[in-house]
């Protein structure tokens, strides 16, 4: 039960961390209208990625996925999960840079970046450091830290709302099914961590109900902005939700602004995100090279160190924008592929032992 | 004098306090051999003489009041330490270890020193190993408490006595308490001595144990799949593992209704959480970051710090370290001069310092608050540790502002989030029963 929990709570945390910044951003330029229907798709495409993904898992009980990937073969490992591993670094690098600067822009103005990346970086490699189980112990935590205040945001901006900003609402089209930036937007699903817990049984259920959560949440991130501003203004912003948290003014609150309760959350997420992140890329790298016994610890500590010098290479703003995209874009590959795979060489591996027992 | 009777001798020739005494006892001269500082002994051989009166013949006596007859010297030499009276008969044929009238060493049964149970009956563990035991039976009789004894120590033998309830309790845990038990080398004086030898925590502020006075609250924890172990001469239950649920959650609680108990839990664990990031809080927002303040409210926060020469960190961990001191100046001075600090202690924190400009009024109520808040925390140690794990989070603060606060905190629970006791996450809510099926 606490187990389920902690997972579901995980898969909101990850999907909140990867949706609100970007998100709404590539929706408003796949479609003018009737944005719900994006995100519905999208959500309907991820959900059977999940489904692929946990059936497969339970093909293999009491194994993760680089188990079952080096069953296949090594080079199966090699050619699936280090251009994996190489993504999930670039990730979180340019996640931290990216939220490094909204933290910064929030809480801290008059102070240089690289002492926020270092505190970031340097606590998501502690949390990663302690292991999964602490991590997932953690996730509640983080749960209740972030969601009601998104909760609480999302409500609160209900006061700026103009209904005529989204209109029209309904009418359908099919345009963007064709575009290949939509199906991009698969990298923003966030559930490969599921095939490095070790179960016996991995049950679809409370993933389903966390799905829910996080396609309603989506729907807001991407609308909220749409019912202040309007598509057009919308979508030369540069982070949209943002931008509409900050123009929310509560007159009975004691913060000035919003903004300050987004950011907390923004903490809470990004340390968490980044933490499982460098966790599972540490975990790969460990497994990879067994002969040689490096402990996991040194693994992340590598990862990391070398995520905060890419995170400091990134020059510029406009950049960090441009690169968390590509890394998202490259994620798609691994989404798509790992769970197929598993799914598919789980299925004849039953067939075969089916066929054996015969 | 007989060989045995000497031998003894020489052993305890150091200790003023060790007696051998003859005795006429039934016309058989008797030698009585112990300790006159923990035994009776007008009284030890007033009983002994009322047994022989009722006993015809040597044998018959001895085997009537001896626990043990006919030992080695060994075994004499260590029932004399433990507090025994051995008798030995003229002839050195006969000897036993007879169970005497001790002196009274222990206090009687009395209220809890530590803790204040309200509705909730008034007894507490003594310092008697045999006579805490007797507690835990008595309220929780049934077959399946079972009971382990040790000794254990280098120089001085002390005795543990491990409580569970079999089925309840995993066999996986009660096992691995055991092996880390006899793998005890040396001596336990303390908790934390005993602490060393249950795992990697040497400069954790959180203990593997959450120690208890109250029955009630050792017979809970025995209830829930915990172990309970007791120590000789020490009056504490102690419990194993330790969760985060203890700081909370009492027993007593539920002598309450569910809601109301359910109200004063909720309250303990905001008092956990106001005295963690308060002080925290306050130094960020007036130092880092005050426009996140709405305009009237920092312009009343400035208000209040207007003309005072300290920056806002040194300000706050001059004030809550001078508490601190306060707090502990308390538990360690007599009765009668406690209260005089707690006056003067209170005047400079109150009036003092705020009228000599050195502080500011709201810094004053911040540390009220905290100082509140972290009472309420069940268990002196938990309160402790949630005092001391207060002082990264207001550093962090200083410096980043309430991103520090933030990262502070998240780096607490973390932290709190990684320890384990024997593979038990000390966050976890339940311990899984053993399974019987």
């Amino acid at each position: 039960m606490t187990q389920r929990l902690q997972i579901g709570a995980t898969f909101i945390i990850m999907y909140l961390s990867f949706g609100y910044l970007i998100y709404p951003n590539q929706i408003y330029l796949l479609t003018n209208t009737a944005h719900w229907e994006a995100v519905i798709c999208l959500g309907l495409l991820q959900l059977f990625l999940i489904w692929i993904y946990v059936k497969g898992l339970n093909y293999f009980p009491k194994h993760d996925i680089i188990d079952i990937l080096s069953q296949i073969g090594r080079w199966m490992v090699f050619v699936l999960l280090i251009p994996y591993v190489i993504n999930l670094i670039a990730l979180v690098a340019v996640n931290v840079r990216l939220h490094t600067v909204l933290i910064n822009k929030i809480f801290l103005p008059r102070t240089p970046y690289w002492p926020i990346l270092f505190l970031l970086m340097s606590i998501s490699t502690y949390t990663a450091i302690k292991g999964i189980g602490t991590i997932m112990r953690c996730s509640i935590f983080f749960f209740c830290m972030v969601v009601p205040i998104a909760i609480f945001n999302i409500l609160s901006s209900v006061v700026n709302f103009d209904l005529h900003n989204i209109s029209p609402v309904i009418t359908p089209t099919s345009n963007f099914l064709l575009d290949m930036r939509f199906y991009y937007l698969l990298g923003f699903s966030s559930f490969l961590y599921l095939g490095f817990m070790i179960s016996k049984q991995r049950t679809f259920r409370p993933l389903f109900f966390a799905w829910i959560s996080v396609v309603l949440f989506l729907l807001s991130v991407v609308y909220i902005p749409l019912f202040i501003f309007g598509q057009e203004t919308a979508v030369m912003l540069p982070h949209p939700f943002v931008e509409s948290m900050d123009s929310i003014d509560i007159s009975w609150f004691f913060f000035n602004r919003q903004t300050i309760f987004f950011g907390i959350a923004v903490i809470g997420l990004v340390t968490f995100t980044n933490s499982l992140m460098l966790w599972m890329a540490g975990r790969i790298l460990q497994k990879m090279w067994k002969n040689q016994i490096k402990k996991l610890t040194q693994w992340i500590v590598f990862s990391s160190i070398l995520a905060l010098t890419l995170s400091l290479l990134i020059p510029n703003k406009s950049m960090i924008d441009d690169c968390f995209y590509w890394g998202i874009r490259v994620h798609t590959f691994s989404v798509i592929f790992i769970p197929f795979t598993i799914f598919i060489y789980g299925f004849f591996r039953k067939k075969r032992r089916m066929r054996n027992e015969k | 004098m007989l060989e045995i009777i000497k031998k003894v001798k020489t052993v305890f020739s150091n200790h003023d306090d060790f007696f051998i005494e003859t005795e006429i006892v039934n016309d058989i001269t008797l030698y009585f051999i112990g300790f006159s500082t923990i035994l009776d002994v007008p009284k030890s051989k007033m009983y002994v003489q009322q047994m022989a009166a009722s006993s015809p013949t040597i044998s018959a006596l001895f085997s009537t009041i001896g626990r043990e007859v006919n030992v080695d010297i060994n075994k004499i030499n260590k029932a004399v330490l433990a507090g025994n009276l051995v008798l030995v008969s003229e002839n050195g044929q006969w000897n036993a270890i007879v169970d005497p009238i001790a002196q009274p060493l222990n206090r009687s049964l009395k209220e809890p020193k530590n803790e204040s149970p309200i509705q909730a009956s008034m007894d507490a563990f003594g310092e008697n190993i045999q006579i805490n035991i007797g507690i835990i039976r008595q309220r929780l009789n049934t077959e399946r408490l079972c009971l382990c004894s040790y000794q254990v120590g280098e120089l001085e033998k002390r005795n543990i006595s491990m409580l569970y309830v079999a089925g309840k309790a995993p066999t996986s845990l009660i096992e691995q308490v055991e092996r880390h038990i006899k793998r005890i080398d040396s001596d336990i004086e303390t908790m934390d001595d005993l602490n060393k030898y249950f795992g990697h925590r040497k400069i954790s502020p959180v203990s593997h144990f959450f120690a208890t006075e109250l029955p009630i609250q050792a017979i809970h924890a025995l209830k829930e799949n915990r172990v309970v172990l007791f120590l000789d001469h020490y009056p504490f239950a102690i419990i194993f593992p330790h969760l985060l649920r203890d700081m909370v959650s009492s027993a007593n609680d539920r002598n309450f209704p569910f809601v109301l108990a359910a109200m004063l839990r909720v309250f303990r664990a905001i008092g956990a959480i106001v005295t963690l990031i308060l002080p925290a809080l306050y130094v960020s927002l007036v130092s880092v970051n005050p426009e996140a303040f709405k305009t009237d409210l920092a312009l009343f926060v400035l208000k209040s710090r207007e003309g005072i020469p300290l920056s806002a960190f040194l300000e706050t961990i001059t004030m809550v370290i001078l508490v601190d001191l306060i707090l502990e100046a308390i538990v360690r001075l007599p009765k009668t001069v406690g209260p005089a600090v707690t006056m003067v202690g209170g005047i400079i924190l109150g009036q003092a310092m705020v009228e000599a400009r050195l502080v500011s009024n709201l810094l004053v109520i911040v540390i009220t608050v905290v100082v509140v808040a972290s009472s309420a925390i069940i268990g002196m140690q938990n309160s402790l540790y949630i005092r001391m794990l207060k002082y990264p989070i207001l550093i962090l603060s200083s410096i980043f502002g309430i991103l520090g606060l933030c990262i502070g905190l998240i780096l607490t629970v973390i932290y709190l989030a990684s320890l384990t006791s024997n593979d038990i996450p000390y966050t976890t809510f339940q311990i899984k029963e053993e399974d019987t099926t």
